[in-house]
């Protein structure tokens, strides 16, 4: 008995690989985008954002692609990067994406630009904000989205210096993003006469933050400047707020540290002052009504995930739009893409030669479990896309 | 570091390893009596978090999400154990393996499917949230002494209950000798079942108790689960009191290794684990 | 071939899988995806199935096996010149020299213990040294490495084929599962092979018969991780890319997974197992979202159904009535 379900269940799932193998391109093409996302595991919250964001973008601006319909190819990335060239092929050759939209592990990105640079498929980043993807590794048909790691931790340095902050200790986990970070921070810092006290790199991803924070409390110094993300940002706040130093020692951060982890963080999380190219509360009718489409879609508020989902989908769509539907041009949909100026809910944006986002970065603090927009920490601003030779 | 730093950073230490022995004893217990390993032992303290939370929205109690939390989590233990686990004791060790590591899918998928994949977490409790001025900046919340008072008092029990009673006994006799404990007439199906329920219960009951502290997210338990044999392997697979030293052991040099040596702190547990094992390679108090 | 490969089932699959898999890219839609599937299959199931000697014919059970996968690629980015296309063959040589090098001075430490304890110390030592590549900025930490240059493969002046192509390198590494195969048939049929079992089933009377245990568990080692790093160089040559989560202990736990699956100790189950985990995992993973949810549930009832993994229970419906 048992036998024969079994039977039943592998025979369905051979089916569905002679299927998937046979699924033949159609004579009346869609517009192929490929995702690949993190669907399973500790950033897949942040790939089912990206992804609402994304689709609802496209179904929003439907009637302005030509009549061209839009057909989804999703795969979980599982955050492995060792997996991302196999599925980045996938997506290329076996399913003939025109856009490829992922990933938000950067480890990911590169495993996927080591197949997809300078390959036929558009690119675009919603997350992954490794430098090097829009630095010495970018390419015609790679865009961003989101951001550098750069571009939310550079600002921040001058904001320290204003709130008179000489000494600082800087701690993240130790990978690329939190590094890169941290240095953003420290370039700007130390130019304005700040000086770094001490850097703390956290074996990734170890949570017990406890040991460090007392040892930030046996230093004293002026402000601490963090980045951390999703459930180690969550922990930190935490452990930082029990152990006492919220209110004592000022807490910095890149935005991600109070992004998607309020409501877990509560009362713990009040007063840090971060910076992002977004806030929930941006006042402009882009954000409005993408917030309130978004609650009554998917029946939760949206985040930053979402926001970046959002605009890759814009930026699709305008382009299919300028082009009146027709993409095979490769090189013109490049140029398309490029002069493009997305109405996003962050604030209109437009791409660097890089193709990466030149955007505002808005300072903003946490109040009453919400991150308030206090100043724009830079306007326009443009990450330096160090080696690129585009 | 000054004297009172040094304290605090001590009791760092204490309460993280106190923290994981709450969570490595199922494992070792489990271990020690049956012979199995149970690679799902991090997904039970995922599932006691996630029950936590749940329980706490609903009940809107610390204490009352707490027992229903571990209520659940004795059920869940007897119920695999009843219908999975039992038919692989005379089975290959690796069997079991694969089996608990189907095991951690199913959790998984099952916790993102019943509360989704955003980081999560619990309030402490209005009665504990109090804290204890330490130096001039540190201050030791309550709550977390009250965890590493409520660990401490779970070795003790343990330790009464396997020394002190009957279970106790027929769970040493178990250790060293199946059949003997059988032809004395004593049901060692049940008494499996009971171990198999107590160690899931433990491990969920860690995760209930760190709720309030942790991050509740994700693969939490994937984690926890390799620092948890690190600490089961030093003190000797099965052995309880191993556990305890070794879980002290590991939260101290953790803690003073990411101060003191950072560039090893990383590695700093595995380093410790492989040499105790090349100076006695059967752990320090195995059986 | 028939004396050879034991096993009815043994011989009906190896007669099945081979000519199956030469002809495959043929029926297959042309392009790059299928064939670089089969190959990133072909090459883990060549990792698989020196776990599986290690683990079923030696029992000596490791959770750090992926060490020496991931060590693979990056020994080849530590001592081949970025900018220069060195030789296939020598660099494998020297590859599996180096890996073979280091697993004999791991294998000192490691070969103290036993069991669990065994596990537990191959896992501490392969994440030491998953964190220093993660945490070493030269070797690109977190985000991995590209290799800029393929090597070249030219043999005396012949080149046989050609890695940019996706077609020739299938064949090779489908050539090189099959030297595999049959290296480990001939280890595990010679002499030195027979005395490992006995070293398996019973160390104590095999040291008392004058046979030294801690040197045959040694070499036995020394060739599994050796054949781990040539198949981690292969998956490090497919793409031109290393990262560290090659070596995290779910790499070497799902080797694991796939070496039970497949039958434990039977070699061409780990080709089966391979085949089989991966099969799943892209269909399922196609088929819904939850994947993991069926995935986990298959993975059990596989374990509850088979008493020897798939190629027992193969074994016992072809050759019940013998």
């Amino acid at each position: 008995m048992k036998t024969r379900t079994l039977y039943r269940g592998l025979s369905s799932a051979l089916l569905g690989l002679s299927l998937s193998c046979s699924a033949i391109s159609q004579a009346e093409e869609p517009i192929k985008v490929g995702i690949m996302l993190p669907f399973s595991g500790v950033y897949a919250a942040l790939g089912d954002a990206g992804r609402n964001g994304l689709k609802m973008a496209l179904a929003e601006h439907a009637s302005d692609l030509h009549g061209r319909e839009i057909e989804y190819i999703e795969v979980d990335t599982e955050a492995r990067p060792e997996r991302a060239p196999e599925i980045a092929t996938s997506l290329m050759s076996q399913q003939q994406a025109d856009f490829i939209v992922g990933p938000v592990h950067s480890g990911v990105a590169m495993g996927m630009l080591k197949v997809l640079r300078n390959k036929k498929p558009i690119v675009i980043i919603p997350n992954a904000g490794a430098n090097a993807a829009t630095g010495p590794w970018c390419a015609g048909n790679v865009f961003r989205t989101s951001f550098s790691a750069w571009q939310p931790s550079y600002p921040m340095g001058q904001v320290a210096l204003d709130r008179g902050y000489k000494r600082v200790v800087t701690m993240s986990w130790n990978y690329g993003f939190g590094k890169e970070s941290l240095e953003a921070f420290e370039e700007s810092f130390t130019a304005g006469g700040g000086e770094v006290v001490k850097q703390i790199m956290v074996p990734f991803p170890k949570t017990e933050f406890q040991s460090y924070i007392t040892d930030i409390a046996s230093m004293k110094p002026d402000a601490v400047f963090v980045f951390f993300a999703g459930g180690g940002a969550v922990k930190f706040v935490k452990d930082y707020d029990a152990l006492g130093l919220r209110g004592k020692i000022p807490l910095l951060g890149s935005g991600f540290l109070t992004e998607g982890t309020l409501a877990a963080q509560g009362e713990a999380a009040e007063g840090i002052l971060t910076g992002l190219h977004y806030a929930d509360e941006i006042s402009n009718d882009a954000n409005r009504n993408f917030r309130t489409a978004y609650e009554t879609r998917f029946g939760k508020p949206a985040d930053l995930y979402a926001v970046q989902g959002y605009d890759t989908g814009l930026l699709i769509a305008q382009a299919v739009q300028q082009l009146k539907g027709d993409i095979s041009d490769r090189d013109a949909l490049i140029k398309v893409m490029e002069q493009s100026t997305i109405k996003s809910p962050r604030g209109d944006f437009h791409f660097s030669k890089a193709h990466n986002p030149v955007q505002n970065i808005y300072l903003r603090e946490v109040q009453d479990g919400e991150n308030r927009v206090i100043d724009i920490a830079a306007a326009g601003l443009e990450d330096p896309a160090r080696g690129c030779k585009l | 570091m000054d004297f009172a730093i040094f304290l605090v950073q001590l009791l760092n230490g204490l309460q993280y390893g106190l923290l994981l022995f709450l969570i490595a004893s199922g494992l070792t217990l489990v271990f020690g009596v049956m012979g199995i390993l149970n690679l799902a032992h991090g997904s039970m303290y995922m599932i006691g978090a996630y029950l936590m939370w749940y329980f706490v929205q609903l009940t809107d109690s610390f204490v009352l999400a707490a027992l229903l939390s571990a209520v659940i989590a004795l059920l869940l233990g007897v119920v695999i154990e009843k219908t999975l686990i039992n038919r692989l004791y005379r089975r290959n060790h690796l069997d079991q393996v694969l089996l608990t590591i189907g095991m951690i899918f199913v959790f998984n998928a099952m916790q993102s499917l019943l509360w989704g994949d955003d980081p999560l977490g619990v309030a402490v409790p209005g009665w504990l949230s109090g804290s204890i001025s330490l130096t001039e900046l540190v201050e030791y919340p309550v709550y977390r002494i009250f965890v590493a008072l409520l660990c401490l008092l779970l070795a003790a029990g343990l330790y009464l209950v396997i020394n002190r009673t009957r279970l106790g006994m027929l769970v040493r006799a178990g250790e060293s000798n199946r059949e003997m404990v059988e032809c004395l007439g004593i049901d060692i199906n049940r008494l499996y079942t009971i171990v198999f329920g107590a160690g899931v219960m433990l491990a969920a009951l860690a995760g209930v108790v760190s709720a309030p502290m942790a991050s509740i997210v994700p693969g939490m338990g994937e984690h926890v689960l390799i620092s948890c044999f690190v600490v089961v392997v030093i003190g000797g697979m099965g052995s309880i009191k191993g556990a305890f030293v070794a879980a002290l052991m590991v939260g101290i040099v953790d803690t003073f290794a990411a101060v003191l040596l950072p560039q090893l702190s990383s590695m700093i547990v595995y380093i410790l684990m492989a040499v105790i094992l090349i100076i006695k390679p059967q752990g320090l108090f195995s059986s | 071939m028939t004396y050879f490969f034991g096993k009815k089932t043994e011989q009906l699959f190896i007669w099945l899988f081979f000519p199956l898999a030469l002809l495959l890219p043929l029926f297959l839609e042309q392009n790059e995806f299928y064939v670089n599937k089969l190959t990133s299959v072909v090459i883990f199931a060549i990792f698989v199935m020196s776990l599986d000697y290690l683990v079923g014919r030696c029992g000596m059970i490791t959770l750090g096996h992926s060490m020496f996968y991931g060590l693979g690629g990056y020994l080849f980015i530590l001592i081949a010149p970025e900018f220069e296309a060195v030789n296939f063959w020598v660099y494998t040589f020297y590859i599996c020299v180096l890996a073979a090098a280091i697993a004999l001075v791991v294998g000192v430490i490691v070969l103290r213990t036993s069991g669990v304890y065994m596990i537990m110390i191959t896992l501490a030592i392969a994440q030491m040294c998953f964190y220093f590549f993660s945490d070493s900025v030269e070797f690109g930490g977190n985000d991995g490495l590209f290799i800029l240059m393929k090597p070249d493969t030219s043999l005396f002046g012949l080149a046989f084929f050609n890695l940019d192509d996706p077609l020739h390198f299938y064949y090779f590494c489908l050539l090189s599962l099959f030297n595999c195969l049959v290296f480990w048939k001939l280890v595990t049929g010679s002499r030195f092979g027979r005395i490992m079992e006995a070293v398996k089933d019973n160390p104590q009377r095999t040291t008392a018969l004058g046979y030294n245990v801690f040197l045959f568990r040694l070499l036995s080692y020394v060739m599994a991780s050796a054949l781990a790093a040539y198949a981690g160089y292969l998956f490090a040559l497919q793409y031109g890319f290393v990262n560290p989560s090659m070596m995290s202990w779910q790499t070497s736990g799902s080797a694991l997974v796939m070496s039970i699956l497949g039958g434990m100790g039977s070699l061409y189950g780990a080709i089966l197992g391979t085949v089989v985990y991966e099969g799943l995992h892209y269909s399922l993973e196609h088929l819904t979202e939850h994947w993991l949810l069926l995935m986990g549930c298959l993975i059990i009832a596989m374990v509850m159904l088979f008493k020897a993994g798939i190629a027992g229970f193969l074994e016992n419906l072809l050759e019940r009535r013998k």
